[in-house]
């Protein structure tokens, strides 16, 4: 188990191609985002424009990187057959899920830290040390949780399906998670969807941090529900796929 | 699911005979494609089994029931007497699949690796790559293989430990005929190693050269099951062939004994004369006693691709 592990963090890092745009994409929406209107306050959080977007651009990359990643490398590899012939193994289910999110961790680990490095360069960005830190393990281990969902998707789904499908999840889950614009903004209804969705407490994590204070343990507790969800559903549909894809 | 198996409750079979494989009243539809219809077979250690059979006549997916792949509708699959699944966990199955994919963006002797670190009891790395004969590519990006490359890759990953039966689908198929005598050498070697080798196989000749015993399934069904030699004896073993001045009686020939097909070219003056026999012996003898006067007379033995075609023909014909 740890040998595929091992395996799918030194593939992932052998493909330059993927690696480049997954790393470059976040922080240059970010300071497309972001923009000029860097000191301005956003409404009701008490974070300048810049803070806020450095938190959910980080996010957003990671997430961009491990779920669209993972479900279409999986539908991918369900249809060449390598899941079959992996089946014939010992392997157990969620053995296939941690190599996967290990291999999605490997891609959103450096697009988080390109993110916080530019919004200090550029964005002028200040923070405690601690908070840094706070923020930067926040994401990447909230990363695992949208890489997992990544790996159920590329089961439920098959072939052309795969795209539309993990696209229509992404957005909706970006979107009503407050990840493009501060939830603040967004309509009554639109935030009390938005509480309960894992991109919501993903963000949240590094904005409370960003706040000075700790996460909430809502939001954590919330991550964790669905990383489990997520995780537990990827190996059952692995252990359950039958079909040729 | 329905278990229509028919084996009598309370004979727990002895552990020195349980079946490799068990096959009992298997049944599997796709839709309204019936693709495997009360499927009975067993397989026992040490044999080296060929599954032949036409296009559509229920290889794959047999393969991929005895393998966990897919539930039967009907009837019950087992391994060792334990679920496939089960002994598949507990690294007694080693299998090569034609659907079966390889990881892309690594290398082969990391493929292999990852087998052999996913098996119970797996061989040495080098050891795997010398009994697949996979050395020379070891380093080589795997995407970047020809057709028969690969299929020895996948026959590495299928023997990457010390397993008990080996189920091999279409091993050969994209391999030059120089390949493939190489291949069939590392497949006794399994065989004699002690291992089950059950292989489905396009090539009648693989399954004449090869095993010990040949499964023909025709339309999910097993239609003949026996030795090479059985099999060929029971399409009908040898072929006579001979001239005949003027016409000929076809009534008379219809008539010998042991034919099993007959056929009659020709017109006027000459015919030839194609007899398909059991005994040819004794049809020949007969066809004299008959008062005829065959010329070029010759008795030849029928291959094993013949004898399967003869085989399947006269089933679709008995329809």
């Amino acid at each position: 188990m740890t040998t595929l592990i091992k395996l799918e963090i030194l593939r992932t890092l052998r493909n330059k191609k993927f690696m480049f745009f997954s790393v470059i994409y976040p922080p240059a929406l970010y300071l497309i985002v972001a923009g000029a209107a860097d000191r301005k306050p956003i409404p009701g959080t008490g974070l300048s424009t810049g803070l806020y977007y450095m938190v959910s651009m980080a996010a957003f990359g990671a997430m961009t990187a491990v779920l669209l990643g993972n479900s279409e490398r999986i539908a991918k590899e369900r249809q060449a057959g390598w899941v079959r012939q992996l089946r014939l193994t010992a392997l157990p289910g969620r053995g296939y899920v941690a190599a996967k999110i290990a291999a999605a961790a490997t891609v959103s680990l450096p697009s988080i830290l390109v993110v916080l490095g530019v919004a200090a360069v550029v964005k002028d960005v200040r923070l405690e040390p601690w908070q840094w830190g706070a923020i930067a393990a926040g994401t990447w281990l909230g990363s695992f949780v949208f890489a997992a969902l990544g790996v159920a998707i590329g089961y439920l789904a098959t072939g052309d399906a795969v795209r539309p499908i993990s696209m229509l999840v992404y957005f909706a889950l970006a979107f009503l998670g407050g990840l493009w614009m501060p939830m603040t903004l967004l309509p009554q209804w639109v935030q009390n969807v938005s509480e309960w969705l894992p991109t919501h407490a993903y963000t949240a994590l590094g904005t409370a941090v960003e706040g000075g204070s700790a996460p909430h343990a809502k939001d954590m507790a919330i991550l964790l529900g669905y990383g489990l969800l997520f995780a537990g559903a990827a190996a059952w549909l692995y252990r359950k796929d039958t079909r040729k894809a | 699911m329905t278990t229509t198996a028919t084996t009598p409750a309370g004979t727990a079979p002895d552990a020195a005979v349980v079946p490799v494989v068990s096959f009992q009243g298997v049944g599997k539809s796709y839709g309204a494609v019936r693709a495997v219809a009360d499927l009975r077979l067993e397989l026992h250690p040490g044999e080296t089994v060929a599954l032949l059979g036409p296009n559509g006549a229920g290889k794959s997916s047999t393969l991929d029931l005895l393998l966990g792949l897919r539930t039967p509708d009907t009837g019950t699959v087992s391994l060792f007497g334990t679920a496939p699944q089960r002994a598949i966990a507990q690294g007694r199955v080693g299998a090569m699949l034609q659907s079966g994919g390889l990881m892309e963006g690594v290398k082969v002797r990391e493929l292999v690796r990852l087998a052999r670190d996913l098996h119970p009891r797996g061989h040495s790395v080098e050891q795997i790559l010398t009994a697949a004969g996979i050395t020379d590519i070891a380093d080589r990006t795997v995407g970047k293989l020809s057709g028969g490359q690969e299929q020895r890759v996948r026959f590495a990953l299928a023997t990457a430990g010390a397993n008990d039966l080996i189920v091999l689908d279409e091993p050969t198929t994209g391999m030059d005929v120089a390949s493939r005598q190489t291949f069939w050498g590392a497949m006794r070697r399994q065989a004699e190693e002690g291992r089950t080798v059950l292989f489905a196989t396009h090539y009648l000749e693989e399954a004449d050269e090869i095993a010990d015993r040949v499964i023909v399934l025709h339309r999910g069904r097993v239609l003949a099951d026996g030795t090479a030699a059985e099999i060929k004896a029971r399409a009908g073993a040898r072929r006579i062939t001979f001239d005949l001045d003027g016409p000929a009686d076809r009534a008379a020939l219809e008539a010998l004994p042991h034919l099993t097909a007959l056929t009659v070219a020709g017109s006027g003056s000459g015919h030839t004369v194609r007899i398909r026999s059991q005994d040819a012996d004794a049809t020949v003898h007969a066809l004299y006693g008959l008062g005829l006067y065959p010329r070029n007379l010759e008795v030849s033995g029928l291959g094993l691709e013949q004898a399967f075609l003869a085989l399947t023909t006269a089933e679709e014909a008995a329809r």
